[in-house]
């Protein structure tokens, strides 16, 4: 599904991303996983079209990035990105309509259907409740959550998360990773996603993609290759495996 | 699903008003305008009976394209104004505040010293070349990383329009002959409306509407972010590219024939977001009727309020105007 080759980006001198190669298959779901700066964003945005790459290619459905107009790769690849915006003025039913934007055309109202799929997306992400509310006025978690639903209403076979978990509290962060894990099993999207609890990924996501030294230095099984040794190695902490668990410590 | 959706998110919506159907609005707007204007070429110095107004040639000839010409030049404006506040993501930006409309009377004025009035499209020419100029200082100096801060776009509107209003000062010193014509671009009048004036505007409105109509869906998403915008599908560069290109046209060729009037696209499109939001598939094609309006009635004032003397339109248009820029200021200064 996802073809990368030798890709390189930096930004000015330093290199974020050196000579990366990764294959991910349909119906995959990728924990992307390092430390701070490694280029686990970059690498999303690299795939998403936001970003050019530098040197190598990124391939989506057995194409070219570049090769897709900006319309084309949005039915195909979503990204749900780190930051929030809070400064906007549309109501969460609006922005998540947005989602629908690259199916319409210019002049041209939503149809039924997209209002359809507008609500299945809210109500699946739980945040059908919040259609009137402006982002001003949701907290962080709620918000997360539209971002997600309108990724979802763009009907991609890929969804890029950077770090959808991090604004959330931990019993959102468990209803994060099952509507995932539950969109993964059945409508088979491709999902890569950027956390920092490797718990939460050795419970939900299958497979993890390891970035160290700006390159990729694990990529298959979540539960074997977050190993106590690689662990130190790429984050510099202490693991322990309590039963299906990991004890981290300095 | 028995309901449809958009009448359950319509009906729960606190403000009623906004589910008003866009064609309605418009056509309703249409009808407003039309008689508005039917009655602001009644209104003037000179009264006639209902019988000699049919045969007054200051009716016809005076009246009616100054009537018409204010209706082009306050939706152009508006809609412009409308267009700057997404594609810059700043609510305080209007042609007259980036100093678009400033950088167009220097055309105009160079065009005037040149001799080029003679021409059909010679002012106007000189004012959009100008005008594009001084778009394309604005934003190469006001856009950090993609996004352009407040301070540093308002700061580089305003220092351009010192520098524009200093070059032509400087030009009107050395061809003092034609002073009286320059000092008519700097301070914005509608009191040599003519029909050819129209005949020149008719279509450059008509194109640089409809390309902001055919582009309104696609400022929404440029007002949430040009990366969002992307990657929900928008050409960002292009969109905004054309955007941009079409307004500073309608600006130039407004300002080509009545000079430089302010605060016009400020004042439109917050008064129609106030009522139906932020959507700017219903901002832009009501902007057009109510700005057209707006400076109908301000106009109709400035030519009608303490005869037989004419005040300056934009200093009508200033008066309601940069109050409410101060406002927005104090605004958005809360937010952030």
């Amino acid at each position: 599904m996802i073809a990368i080759h030798h890709l390189s980006y930096g930004y000015g001198k330093q290199r974020i991303l050196d000579d990366i190669d990764v294959t991910v298959g349909a119906g995959d779901f990728y924990a992307v996983l390092g430390a701070n700066g490694c280029g686990k964003t970059t690498l999303l945005r690299c795939i998403g079209g936001l970003l050019k790459p530098q040197q190598g290619t990124v391939a989506v459905d057995g194409k070219g990035v570049e090769a897709y107009s900006t319309r084309e790769l949005a039915q195909r690849v979503a990204l749900v990105q780190q930051h929030l915006q809070t400064d906007i003025e549309f109501s969460a039913f609006e922005t998540v309509l947005m989602g629908r934007n690259p199916y319409q055309r210019h002049l041209q109202n939503e149809s039924q259907h997209d209002w359809d799929i507008v609500e299945e997306c809210m109500k699946q992400t739980n945040t059908w409740h919040l259609r009137l509310a402006r982002p001003s006025e949701m907290s962080g978690g709620e918000l997360q959550r539209v971002m997600i639903a309108r990724a979802l209403a763009q009907q991609t076979p890929v969804l890029l998360l950077d770090e959808p978990t991090s604004n959330l509290d931990i019993a959102h962060q468990f209803e994060i990773m099952e509507l995932l894990r539950d969109i993964n099993t059945r409508e088979h999207k491709t999902i890569l996603m950027v956390v920092h609890d490797l718990n939460l990924a050795l419970q939900y996501c299958p497979n993890a993609l390891l970035i160290n030294n700006h390159n990729i230095c694990y990529q298959g099984p979540t539960r074997e290759g977050l190993t106590p040794k690689r662990i130190l190695q790429v984050f510099g902490v202490h693991a322990l495996v309590v039963g299906d668990h990991l004890q981290l410590m300095r | 699903m028995s309901k449809s959706t958009l009448d359950i998110v319509n009906n729960d919506s606190q403000r009623p008003w906004r589910r008003a159907n866009t064609w309605l609005v418009v056509a309703l707007l249409a009808v407003v305008l039309a008689g508005a204007m039917a009655g602001c070429a009644c209104l003037g110095v000179v009264r006639f009976s209902w019988a000699e107004m049919w045969t007054s040639p200051i009716f016809w000839q005076l009246r009616l394209p100054r009537v018409v010409l204010t209706v082009l030049v306050g939706a152009m404006l508006s809609v412009s104004g409308a267009v700057y506040q997404s594609v810059f993501r700043n609510p305080l930006t209007d042609p007259y505040v980036l100093g678009i409309s400033s950088g167009a009377s220097l055309g105009a004025a160079i065009a005037i010293l040149l001799g080029l009035e003679a021409l059909l499209l010679g002012v106007g020419g000189m004012a959009l070349l100008t005008g594009l100029l001084t778009m394309l200082i604005i934003f190469k100096v006001a856009t950090i990383g993609n996004r352009m801060h407040t301070s540093t776009l308002l700061l580089t509107g305003v220092c351009l329009t010192f520098l524009i209003t200093a070059i032509i000062s400087l030009l009107m010193a050395l061809r003092q002959d034609k002073m009286e014509s320059i000092i008519f671009w700097t301070m914005g009048s509608f009191a040599s409306a003519s029909w050819l004036d129209v005949i020149i505007l008719v279509p450059v409105a008509l194109a640089g509407l409809f390309v902001v109509v055919y582009y309104s869906k696609d400022l929404n998403l440029l007002l949430a972010g040009s990366e969002t915008a992307k990657s929900l599908g928008v050409e960002v560069e292009k969109v905004k590219r054309r955007l941009l290109l079409a307004t500073t046209l309608m600006v130039a060729f407004s300002v080509s024939t009545c000079g430089v009037i302010g605060f016009v696209g400020l004042v439109v499109p917050h008064c129609v977001r106030l009522v139906c939001g932020a959507n700017n598939r219903k901002v832009v094609p009501y902007s057009i009727f109510v700005g057209g309006l707006f400076l109908l009635l301000c106009d109709t004032a400035a030519r009608t309020l303490l005869p037989p003397n004419e005040l300056p339109v934009g200093s009508i248009t200033a008066l309601v105007g940069a109050p409410m820029f101060i406002v927005l200021l104090y605004k958005s200064k809360r937010k952030y």
